[in-house]
């Protein structure tokens, strides 16, 4: 099982550490933020391959940070002798029998612990023709990775081999599908880390006996008498056929699996990727298997994805799995509490939340949680007239919507609660916007003073003397007569108007988004967005 | 007083030293076992035998030489703690001479060459302080990775190679050493440290670990004939002496002496293996192997081109007149024969 990963300028990340929990890690980000990255490199460090190819025959100098490459060429053109970087990913390992010879002390942390290390660093051999390419920094754009070497070692300093590694992970990406000769390169994987070492052995011995077989068939015999008395026009030598047996065309290569009786290639995207995904969480429970998942909604439709998302959380029950996910509803069903909120340096927990809370977002499984969770500030409000008047709002005082800046505004009913559960341990800057329905706004207030305990959450409700609800409260910052104007309408007494408002929230609401008119916000909402 | 885990079995050419410790590996298939001697020729004479009576190297058995054993175990895992950054270590260097004027607190240069790779001579000093520095975290790593560990011709072993093995025998770790001082002719390396022990004293060095360590000596030969074992026995008069279980006889039998001139019918006759003390010496065009290569070999018959000093010693049967190494050497080409060691005079 895997306990930690530390990434050194590999692709965005320049100094990272995530640890894992057993089970369930969902990791969740913006676009860029490094989701992809982190399954890459766990993957990279399990199998020493990136996007199946072998890192050590295709080292890019791309893949390393751009940070670090920046600041390494600048000092160069400063004129000092910079070490080049290294490039490090880390895997932290759960200590057991199989990982016992992976222990030391080689690793970024100086722990005396078992774990994996993936390292391309400078190679001194090239030492001359390295000398050549800093003596031009201006013509320096990259790092030299053709000067580099690629280790893959245990914590232990010595080298490891992909059958030495103790853990296999099983990547599925489902919108990268590849395809090589017969079954592609992961489902071969998957299929062969379900069979137990005795069956693979027995696949073996039975296609090699069959390849075997083939020779001995009557009818090729004959085949191959006649082609003996041919005589050579080439060569004195005899020429037969028969099956190549070498280890380049084992079952691997010319088994194709089937589903339904049509091979595995021409079922459609979607069912591959469910099946692989499938296959992958069949596994046997006492293997040391990771499974990484990427986006597992893609190429999948909603009721699908429903029934994969229950296998997958039925399935995982023992194992470790790495998920990550755009989908608010993946991420609701499978428990917020498993979620990872990557950071550029590592990544953010939501330890903590009732029962209550996850189940919540459990049941409101298409729920949009990624919103706060995305977001670089949020307004919280009940429905969606308060979302358009807030939003009104905000484009008066700062001359943009708020999605310009970050700023998310949500409705959320009656369950502000919920969604400042989630924004506690994300440190999220949240604003509340609520009525006070008659009650004491300091009261209202109160009620929330375990959340607003934290400076970046803060609540505003409606005052005191401007009514229970959103509408008395917008009429009485403004006059009648403009409100009159704004809806096309023209109430003679404030009673009558608010009656109006409040029997066509949206309409009225959606009035004021669009009016030209300047319109006074009540104080708690310019508050909010202020 | 509990009896010592651990066994050393010193044990008198033809005893079936490494024939005990294959048994007994292959006869715990549930204990991880490692097997490691430090003679590649030795080392591949046991995987050879493995592979004849087990058919294949069972999962559970590890085989390594004594360098690798080292540079794998004890070197690299906790290498930072001697270098100072992780990940230095490649192989080890049997070529280079030890470099001159580095003082040992230069650690980087005084252990490794350019490349990371350990001066062989360099490699147990490594070892030991590795361990040391950080706590005795290689030997705890190396009790979570192995239940029994075996050592074919411990003598052999010295120096630092000796800290190690005191390591072993008081980690959680089941020891088997089996060795012959008798039989020492490598050294793994030229250090002073333990210099008091080398070869033939390895039986003092295991005298003063008794409470750990149970010393047994086998004094049967399995495989030369009594007057053989006599003569190898008169080279250390010291050490217990040796009964022969090899009663078959076949001429020619015991200790011979061959003129020039009949050396060519013995060899068309008897078949036997030409012995030399090293590639200089005239064989008189016959194939040879050195002294030193042959541990580990049985032949029916040998015949030995002599050096200056085994020819003195023929003569005068003063083993005190022959220096340690060649005193091994020539126990090492006697012992070799089943039948008949012929001398070429």
């Amino acid at each position: 099982m895997l306990r930690k990963v530390v990434i050194r300028n590999y692709r965005l990340f320049r100094d990272f550490t995530l640890e894992f929990t057993p089970g369930m890690n969902i990791l969740v980000g913006d676009n860029d933020t490094g989701k992809s990255t982190v399954i890459e490199a766990v993957n990279l460090v399990l199998t020493g391959r990136v996007q199946n190819r072998l890192l050590a025959q295709d080292l890019s100098p791309y893949l390393f940070n751009l940070d670090i490459t920046h600041e390494y060429i600048q000092t160069l053109r400063d004129g000092q002798g910079p070490e080049p970087p290294d490039m490090i990913v880390d895997l932290y390992l759960e200590q057991s029998a199989a990982t016992a010879h992976l222990k030391g002390r080689n690793n970024s942390t100086d722990e005396d612990t078992h774990g994996l290390r993936f390292r391309a660093a400078y190679n001194p051999d090239f030492a001359l023709e390295y000398a050549a390419f800093i003596a031009e920094p201006d013509n320096i754009r990259v790092i030299p990775a053709e000067y580099y070497r690629c280790e893959w070692l245990g914590f232990d300093g010595n080298a490891v081999t992909a059958r030495s590694v103790p853990v296999t992970a099983s990547v599925i990406d489902a919108a990268a599908i590849r395809l090589q000769s017969g079954a592609d390169y992961y489902l071969q994987g998957i299929i062969g880390n379900n069979l137990t070492p005795a069956e693979r052995v027995e696949l073996t011995r039975t296609y090699r006996s069959l390849r075997e077989e083939f020779a001995g068939n009557p009818s090729i015999t004959e085949i191959n008498n006649k082609l003996k008395a041919t005589p050579g026009d080439v060569s004195e030598r005899e020429l037969s056929l028969g099956i190549d047996i070498s280890q380049r065309a084992s079952w691997e290569s010319s088994l194709v699996p089937h589903l339904d009786d049509l091979p595995f290639t021409f079922v459609g995207k979607g069912e591959q990727s469910s099946l692989k995904i499938l296959l992958a969480l069949n596994r046997r429970v006492d293997d040391a298997h990771v499974i990484l998942v990427e986006e597992p909604e893609n190429h999948l439709s909603f009721t699908r994805m429903n029934v994969l998302i229950a296998k997958i959380l039925k399935k995982c029950e023992n194992r470790q799995v790495l998920v990550t996910t755009h989908s608010s509803y993946v991420l609701n069903k499978l428990g917020l509490k498993q979620l990872v909120l990557l950071t550029e340096t590592g990544g953010l927990r939501l330890s903590g939340l009732t029962p209550g809370t996850q189940d919540y977002f459990r049941k409101l499984a298409g729920y949009d949680t990624l919103r706060l969770i995305l977001a670089q500030r949020a307004i919280l409000v009940e429905g969606p007239s308060d979302e358009l008047i807030v939003q009104r709002a905000y484009r008066d005082v700062h001359g943009v919507l708020p999605i310009h800046d970050g700023v998310d505004v949500i409705s959320v009913g009656l369950s502000f609660r919920r969604f400042l559960e989630l924004a506690v341990p994300l440190r999220r800057r949240t604003a509340v916007v609520t009525d006070n329905d008659g009650d004491d706004p300091a009261d209202v207030a109160a009620g929330y003073a375990d959340f607003t305990a934290h400076d970046f959450i803060s609540v505003h409700v409606g005052a005191a003397g401007g009514g229970n609800t959103l509408e008395p409260q917008l009429l009485a910052a403004n006059s009648r007569q403009a409100l009159n104007e704004i809806f096309g309408t023209s109430y003679a007494t404030d009673e009558d108007l608010v009656k109006y408002m409040t029997n066509n929230k949206t309409t009225c609401a959606l009035a004021i988004f669009e009016s030209e008119t300047t319109i006074t916000m009540p104080g708690y909402i310019r508050d909010a967005i202020a | 007083m509990p009896s010592p885990r651990q066994l050393a079995v010193i044990a008198a050419a033809g005893s079936r030293k490494t024939e005990f410790i294959i048994t007994e590996a292959l006869a715990h298939p549930y204990k991880r076992v490692l097997l490691t001697t430090y003679t590649l020729n030795n080392l591949a004479c046991i995987r050879e035998r493995i592979y004849r009576k087990a058919r294949h190297i069972p999962a559970h058995i590890t085989i390594t030489s004594w360098y690798s054993f080292l540079s794998r175990h004890w070197c690299r895992p906790y290498q930072r703690t001697v270098l100072g950054t992780p990940g230095v270590l490649r192989g080890i260097d049997f070529q280079s001479d030890l470099p001159r004027f580095i003082p040992e607190s230069d650690a980087r240069r005084y252990f490794c060459n350019r490349a990371g790779d350990l001066y062989k001579d360099r490699v147990a000093d490594f070892a030991v302080k590795a361990d040391a520095a950080a706590g005795g975290a290689a030997v705890r790593r190396l009790e979570e990775l192995y239940d029994e560990v075996y050592i074919d011709e411990v003598q052999d072993l010295a120096y630092y190679d000796l800290d190690v093995l005191d390591s072993l025998l008081h980690s959680g770790i089941h020891v088997v050493v089996v060795g012959d001082p008798r039989q020492h002719t490598y050294a793994t390396n030229q250090n002073s440290r333990n210099r008091q022990y080398r070869g033939a004293r390895i039986v003092g060095w295991l005298g003063q670990r008794t409470d750990v360590c149970t010393i047994e000596h086998r004094t049967v030969s399995y495989r030369c004939n009594q007057a053989i074992c006599d003569f190898a026995d008169a080279l250390y008069p010291d050490l217990p002496t040796t009964t022969s279980a090899n009663l078959e006889i076949v001429e020619p039998t015991g200790i011979l002496r061959l003129s020039r001139a009949d050396l060519q019918a013995h060899v068309v006759a008897f078949g036997p293996a030409v012995l030399r003390h090293n590639a200089r010496t005239d064989t008189l065009g016959l194939p040879a192997i050195n002294f030193g290569a042959s541990k580990g070999s049985t032949f029916e018959h040998v015949v030995i081109f002599p050096t200056t000093p085994i020819r003195t010693y023929l003569r005068t049967r003063d083993p005190s007149g022959l220096a340690a190494e060649a005193r091994s050497k020539l126990y090492v080409a006697v012992t070799r024969a089943r039948h008949s060691a012929a001398f070429v005079i």
